[in-house]
């Protein structure tokens, strides 16, 4: 009797972590699916529009729009942004200017923030 | 009454009709019990049609250091959840451990070294300090242990409030000697060579040598489950305490030992992580916990307790990283990462329920 098609729908105990847990394979195959589900349709609505967000803070200077690139580029240089009084100095990747992004090696390997370097025009 | 000849006819067309539903249960059982395998592989074949570097050798070099940097934490977590309990504390030990490693191994002329009296950087202090580090692990795995086995204390609750100490401790220290919460920087050129210097080149992309660490490390794990007294003694008491304490086992050490070498674990993963990240800052290592926890349940350990394997675990860390690997290289954001590695863990804890469910 207990290895009829019906007793797949009766709960069964379960131990150690689950020991409380009561729950049918029913449920369980419905939460499966709901979750390769989730899995199928977040990737089909990232995909659509794919890439890693590079974003420049001019620190005062001129608004530079961001852009999305895709992994393992170099980064696609914007027109440099002007300041008045200031000399552009380059792209850091820290808003102390201390880690300057190196134009021909670095890749883009996630979203990021650039800075704008300034030097004052004595 | 009954002709034997239909008699025998419907006989053997209710076989054949229970043949094709027992073929259809074992077709629908195969399916959902791999669904996370078939999923990925799905995903790892529209990945490489979509950017062929993905089956680069290079991108095999990237595949395995970052395995090679995930596996110890699992490899501790693994044993936890054999005794049917988990830890979370693991990200934030991996944290301080990390910061520890740092601040011990800064270059001597760094302008703020934090501790200016350390001895020079040689390769000695580095051992020391990787000892150090590990036993401090160990320590806090300890105290995990110890009040888990003493008082029956349930894990979760145990290893959460170790978890948020251990922050604090870290939020501490970040600030000790003028230091105002600053990232951890300046590591000496000796500390990243013994970690992450060249081994070899593949396809162009380095390997670091805690590649090479890992794999010792995987080979130790594997003696002590397989082939020690104690690695047999977790299983016993895993799968049924009780009777593992009425057989002889000690059920107490045996859990206090297997909570101590998990935060050993955490210990060597905090030394590799102060080299990988650079720079250590308070939130190095959070939530490392659950990718390592993911990659277990992916890799067969089972909650239900006193299952799982080495190369289960080494399994769901290559399977999570693959996908993690494919995900960056498609460029997809990383806030749906979450997202999706909840509805992993979910599936797989799901999987391994239906598993034992269907088994049984």
């Amino acid at each position: 009797m207990d290895e009829t098609p019906q007793s797949r729908e009766q709960p069964r105990q379960l131990r150690g972590l689950y020991s409380h847990v009561k729950i049918s394979v029913r449920a369980l195959d419905t939460i499966i699916i709901a979750c390769v589900a989730v899995i199928v349709i977040l990737l089909v609505i990232d995909l659509q529009n794919p890439g890693f967000t590079i974003t420049f803070d001019s620190k005062g200077g001129t608004d530079i729009p961001c852009h999305n690139q895709m992994y393992g580029e170099l980064l696609e240089l914007p027109e440099p942004p002007t300041r008045e009084g200031y000399t552009f100095t380059g792209w850091y990747r820290d808003y102390a200017c201390d880690d300057l992004w190196s134009v021909q090696e670095d890749t883009i390997t996630q979203d990021i923030t650039l800075y704008a370097g300034w030097h004052p025009n004595s | 009454m009954a002709n034997p000849i239909t008699t025998l006819r419907n006989s053997a067309e209710e076989f054949k009709q229970l043949d094709a539903k027992d073929k259809k249960r074992t077709i629908t059982d195969s399916i959902l019990n791999n669904a996370l395998y078939i999923l990925m592989l799905i995903f790892v074949i529209y990945t490489a049609i979509e950017r062929p570097n993905f089956l680069s050798l290079g991108s095999l070099a990237n595949l395995i250091t970052q395995v090679a940097a995930y596996l110890p934490l699992a490899l501790g977590i693994g044993g936890c959840i054999v005794l049917t309990g988990t830890d979370l504390s693991a990200g934030r030990v991996v944290g301080f451990t990390a910061a520890l490693a740092g601040v011990f191994l800064q270059k001597a002329d760094f302008a703020n070294k934090m501790f200016s009296f350390l001895p020079t950087v040689n390769i000695w202090w580095i051992l020391a300090t990787m000892l150090i580090v590990i036993a401090i692990g160990a320590v806090i795995g300890l105290v995990n242990g110890f009040f888990v086995a003493k008082f029956s204390l349930h894990p979760f609750i145990v290893t959460l409030s170790t978890q948020l100490i251990t922050y604090g401790i870290i939020l501490w220290f970040f600030s000790l000697n003028g230091n105002n919460g600053q990232p951890i920087s300046g590591l000496s050129a000796e500390y990243k060579d013994f970690v992450g210097g060249t081994m070899f080149r593949l396809g162009g992309v380095a390997v670091p040598w805690y590649v090479l660490y890992a794999i010792l490390l995987t080979g130790l794990m594997w003696f002590i489950w397989n082939k020690t007294t104690f690695g047999k003694n977790m299983f016993a008491v895993g799968s049924n305490a009780e009777a593992a304490k009425v057989s002889g086992v000690n059920v107490f050490w045996t859990t206090v030992l297997v909570h101590t070498l998990a935060g050993a674990m955490y210990g060597y993963s905090g030394f590799i992580e102060g080299v990988r990240s650079g720079s250590v800052a308070a939130n190095t290592g959070l939530n490392a916990e659950c990718d390592a926890i993911a990659a277990c349940v992916i890799g067969g350990v089972s909650f239900v307790g006193g299952t799982g394997k080495i190369s289960g675990i080494i399994m769901g860390v290559c399977v999570l990283r693959l996908i993690f690997v494919a995900l960056t290289m498609l460029g997809v954001d990383s806030s749906s990462l979450y997202i999706i590695k909840g509805a992993i863990i979910l599936c797989a804890c799901a999987l391994d329920m239906r598993k034992y469910l269907v088994k049984k």
